[in-house]
């Protein structure tokens, strides 16, 4: 009998060096996508398509849109992605972008409340996880309740990310016509696939619609599979980050977060590995927080690659909001532990009250991610 | 650069390694006490080196169990079964620790053993005993079914020989303080061999009927 239990699962490998040339191939085909995009937009003319982010006034209605918009796609690289496109392309301004690229952060946070969801049998497991996922429902919302006013008020955000994109394209052309090689690349792509969807006879509207519904689509598929390839490539580097995480708490979590989140392109896999962690109670929520800080950070750098495709330099103003917006939050709370507190107090809060009555899960999760991001768009947008 | 990506251990190797780290502490725990009940090794002399490293197991046991959560929550579903099983062997390597303790409890009543030729035989089974945890640890990194076979069959002798020196000492008329001791003495010595019986068997035996294993020997074929 071969029934030895202490041997590794078997598993298909491919080898390393495979998975990268794929992730690579995928990053291009994201940012054609994006391109695509850009030109559905420009197509359609700030008509029907994007129309979701498209006409909001209010502020906090564009923050509700964020929410909304990532609520709806599950993924707020793909929310940040289509603003990146919305303002390379013109079609909406950056100030007006500035409060949905916030609300994209809230709605990434619903993932891993829903994940936190499935230990909600098992009371002590379920409070612990519910925390920790809520804590960066908090994290999140809190930022935006101090960043949205000081940024309607000064616009730190937009002007430094204004300034800091006219730098880096600068220095990128300094002294001769540079044109940029991935730009280059994508733009021929994107004209590419755009000729052959022209090709069999689509025009006008159509055409727009047909271009945006296939750059979603690309830009999903993508997303979705350069983070199985990075995840399976850095499974080994992701679990001894996690480990050391689990240990200490601070730099070292924020650095974790930071590096799980940009290899695989996501916060919500980066923050739904720590819900299972904290309901277990092998990760602590303090130790918990500095990961979310980082997975907040990291996840911004989707946006920025999905500027390299961007028409503008605008494109790249909102992913440095994006990157901005992040690195203030992290500093503005991280540094003083009574300001860390509040998040993970809130959470716990809200979890105790949560296990006690399931129904607060209900309430919360659709006033929060449903009900008030509908009364921001429809009603107040 | 591909070697960077992937890290220098799979988190399950580093699972592993840890695990063999604990079953060499094991190693040394026992030696330390069983030298310290048989073989005239002064017990206050080993006694900060044991408990201290009796705390490492124990500290090595709670980072492995983190760390088989984290891989069951990074890694895919296909290492599920090793991990349940390492989640228990752990618990096995640990309790070898506690009783290399018990063992040292004992030596410090300065057991005599000097009678019917019983020392010379607890000198020889602490002997087998050491070479089979030492074996132990070779064979949960070798994974070599025939020589996991061959360890249990050992240790299965072992297991038999503690446990007539156990009968043999119940029956007996002399009921002294030191037949208590020489009874104790093959008690732990048996549950330390179990223990690592039990981790070996895991080479050979599915994850279901671990800690069954000396139950049904039928299932061992």
């Amino acid at each position: 009998m071969n029934a030895t239990t202490l041997r590794p699962g078997e598993r298909r490998a491919m080898p390393p060096w495979a998975r990268l040339v794929i992730t690579v191939g995928l990053l291009y085909v994201f940012l054609v996508a994006i391109k695509l995009m850009e030109s559905s937009f420009k197509l359609m003319g700030g008509g029907s398509a994007g129309s979701l982010f498209q006409g909001i006034e209010s502020p906090f209605a564009g923050v509700m849109v964020g929410v909304l918009g990532t609520v709806l796609v599950q993924s707020s690289s793909v929310t940040t992605a289509t603003i990146v496109a919305l303002v390379g392309s013109g079609q909406i301004g950056l100030t007006a972008a500035v409060p949905m690229i916030m609300g994209a952060n809230i709605g990434t946070t619903v993932t891993n409340t829903l994940v936190s969801i499935g230990s909600v049998r098992r009371s002590g497991e379920f409070r612990r996880a519910f925390a920790c996922a809520t804590m960066h429902d908090f994290f999140n919302y809190l930022c935006v309740i101090v960043f949205l006013p000081l940024e309607l008020a000064t616009g730190f955000l937009s002007r430094t990310a204004v300034w800091l994109s006219g730098l880096l394209t600068s220095a990128g052309t300094q002294g001769a016509s540079f044109k940029s090689p991935i730009k280059t690349a994508v733009k021929a792509g994107g004209k590419l696939v755009q000729e052959q969807v022209e090709s069999v006879g689509l025009e006008g509207k159509t055409l727009a619609v047909t271009l945006l519904v296939l750059a979603i689509g690309l830009i999903f598929v993508c997303l979705h599979n350069i983070t199985q390839q990075m995840k399976a490539l850095l499974a080994a580097r992701i679990e001894a980050g996690l480990n050391a995480a689990l240990a200490r708490s601070g730099l070292v979590g924020i650095a974790v977060g930071i590096v799980v989140t940009v290899a695989v392109q996501s916060s919500s896999i980066t923050t739904s590995l720590l819900v299972p962690l904290c309901a277990a109670g092998i990760l602590t929520l303090d130790n918990a927080l500095p990961v979310t800080l980082g997975a907040n950070i990291g996840t911004t750098v989707t946006a920025l690659l999905a500027s390299l495709a961007a028409e503008s330099t605008a494109g790249l103003s909102i992913a440095l909001v994006h990157v901005l917006f992040n690195l203030s939050g992290a500093v503005c709370f991280f540094p003083f532990p009574f300001m860390r507190r509040i998040p993970v107090t809130l959470a716990r809060r809200l979890a105790v009250l949560a296990t006690r009555n399931k129904l607060w899960i209900l309430v919360y999760v659709g006033v929060m991610f449903v009900v008030v991001p509908l009364i921001g768009v429809f009603v107040i947008g | 650069m591909f070697k960077w990506l992937r890290g220098n251990q799979t988190g399950l190797e580093k699972i592993f390694a840890d695990f063999g780290q604990m079953l060499e502490d094991g190693r040394h725990v026992f030696d330390a006490a069983a030298n310290a009940i048989v073989g005239g090794t002064n017990p206050d002399t080993v006694k900060d080196d044991l408990y201290a490293t009796d705390r490492r197991i124990n500290r090595v046991e709670q980072e492995i169990r983190r760390a088989i959560v984290v891989h069951l929550t990074v890694a895919d579903r296909a290492d599920v079964p090793v991990c349940l099983a390492l989640m228990s062997l752990v618990k096995d390597a640990e309790r070898i620790g506690d009783y290399a303790k018990n063992m040292l409890e004992v030596a410090f009543y300065r057991p005599d053993f000097n009678h019917d030729g019983a020392v010379q035989h607890l000198v020889e089974l602490k002997d087998r005993a050491s070479r089979a945890l030492a074996k132990m640890r070779n064979l949960v990194e070798s994974q070599d079914e025939t020589q996991a076979r061959a360890f249990i069959a050992d240790v299965d002798a072992m297991l038999s020989d503690c446990d007539d020196h156990v009968d043999r000492l119940l029956s007996s008329p002399d009921q002294g303080t030191h037949a208590v001791a020489e009874a104790l003495t093959y008690r732990y010595i048996k549950r330390v061999l179990a223990h690592a019986l039990n981790i070996v068997s895991a080479i050979v035996m599915p994850l279901d009927k671990l800690d069954y294993f000396d139950e049904r020997p039928e299932d061992r074929e």
